[in-house]
């Protein structure tokens, strides 16, 4: 149903041997500075830059794209939508029985387009970004970027009780199926799955328990331990460079091209 | 879709979300113990999957949000719930933005709170139905995503009026989840209440 999205993390290439810590707040810091961008030519400029770090981290285009769709989805309606108006103004196209179609004009187009982009680049990011380290490593460089440790606790366990969980209710969904049970716009299908879903709720309620009691007495102290070591080498600092480098250019570059304006 | 995407929003009304989404989750995660870490990291998991199931409403297919879930059975916790929630959203499966996690935890949480409030407030009542914890789950449940459509709807709209049409849509792709998170959460609560009481919020 979810695959993990470390499953490329076993690949080889410069971004994988980033240090965890430095790549993190890095394209963090790429992707917060692409939201604050108003210029349609360097946000896709940015897109192309976002492809790149995609292309150098080897993870396959085919598996994003899979998880792009999601996005894509949300956007869409803003696409379709958005350089339309029925009271605004605008250059009137259509008549639809009282209502008048109008077209909001060029600007419109290019600011979904623009909305689309970035919506699209910033996820796309998000790949080299922790798609290539093992979770449990990324969850120990936020523990040493000093995450408050309750938050990175819950992000540790959260992230193994999703797998968990939904597994779960793939198997209980089949139970149901076996016996006939279809999901159908019905009260008898929303009040069928919640009774399911409630079960399968006290089920890893009383697991999780179990669990954290154990780890607890074997001396689990909210420390997240892994063998991994980091260091921090001379290329570590240059990619950092490089990627903090595009993010603070494309806002000079904006605000060197309105001086260029006046 | 109540979770907004990057680049969408006027940029004060993101970083407000930050700021605001900060000073609770500050003040929860101090109110938090550490004994609370299982409950809270299945409930989160929980509201992570029920993204994923998909209910076919006419032409469109909506999905669980299970904020007023969470309100019900976590307290005020269940703000760093979503937060968390949307947080794996974001990174595992591409739903949302980031830069739009502090925003989107604001529209989720806050009415999550408020659920809770409103579900504390009606066992306390007792009005003198058998079915308590159903009837004042079904409200929360149902108040919660409501009034997360309302935020949504508001900052859409305050960030441009070309964005009305956009609302008005996305107002009414909602109303179904509306209604079936409130059988939902109603069910649930019900259900908990009979076989795991301890799993509520409200202590009896």
């Amino acid at each position: 149903m979810i695959s993990e999205i470390d499953i490329y993390a076993g690949l080889s290439s410069p971004i994988h041997r980033w240090d965890p810590r430095l790549k993190v707040i890095s394209i963090l810091t790429l992707i917060f500075s692409i939201m604050l961008l108003y210029d349609l030519k360097l946000v896709i400029a940015s897109m192309l830059f976002a492809i790149i770090l995609v292309y150098i981290s080897r993870i396959p285009f085919s598996f994003i794209a899979g998880r792009l769709k999601w996005v894509f989805l949300f956007v869409l309606p803003f696409l379709i939508i958005l350089p339309f108006t029925v009271i605004g103004e605008g250059v009137e196209i259509a008549h639809i029985g009282s209502i008048t179609l109008n077209f909001r004009g060029i600007e419109s187009v290019e600011f979904a387009v623009m909305i689309v982009i970035k919506a699209l680049t910033s996820v796309m990011l998000i790949f080299p970004m922790i798609g290539t380290s093992r979770m449990d490593v990324t969850i120990k460089a936020l523990e040493d970027l000093h995450l408050p440790n309750k938050l990175v606790q819950m992000l540790a366990f959260t992230y193994r009780y999703i797998f968990v969980l939904s597994d779960e209710f793939m198997l209980m969904e089949r139970s149901l199926t076996s016996r006939g049970f279809k999901r159908r716009s019905n009260l008898y299908t929303i009040i069928t799955l919640s009774k399911a879903i409630a079960t399968l709720f006290v089920m890893s309620f009383e697991q999780a328990e179990r669990v954290f009691y154990a780890m607890r007495s074997k001396g689990y102290k909210g420390k997240v331990t892994t063998m991994h070591e980091f260091t921090l080498r001379p290329q570590d600092w240059f990619n950092a460079v490089v990627v903090c480098g595009f993010a603070i250019f494309i806002h000079v570059a904006v605000l060197y091209g309105t001086l260029e304006g006046i | 879709m109540v979770h907004i995407s990057d680049g969408i929003l006027a940029t004060w009304l993101w970083g407000s979300g930050w700021v605001i989404t900060a000073a609770i989750l500050a003040y929860t995660l101090k109110k938090m113990k550490i004994d609370d870490i299982p409950k809270l990291s299945v409930i989160t998991a929980a509201v992570f999957v029920a993204s994923l199931i998909h209910f076919q409403v006419g032409p469109t297919s909506v999905h669980m949000v299970l904020s007023g879930f969470a309100g019900v059975t976590l307290g005020i916790l269940a703000y760093p719930c979503i937060f968390i929630a949307l947080v794996m959203q974001t990174f595992l499966f591409q739903h949302g933005g980031v830069t739009t996690i502090g925003i989107n935890t604001v529209n989720m949480g806050v009415p999550a709170l408020i659920s809770f409030l409103i579900f504390k407030a009606g066992m306390k009542l007792n009005i003198g139905i058998s079915k308590n914890e159903m009837f004042f789950g079904a409200i929360a449940g149902g108040i919660a995503v409501a009034l997360a459509v309302l935020l949504l709807a508001v900052e859409l709209l305050i960030t441009g009026e070309e964005l009305t049409e956009v609302t008005t849509f996305v107002v009414f792709a909602h109303i179904p989840v509306i209604l079936v998170e409130a059988i939902f959460t109603g069910v649930i609560a019900g259900f908990l209440a009979i076989v795991k009481p301890e799993m509520l919020s409200i202590k009896k």
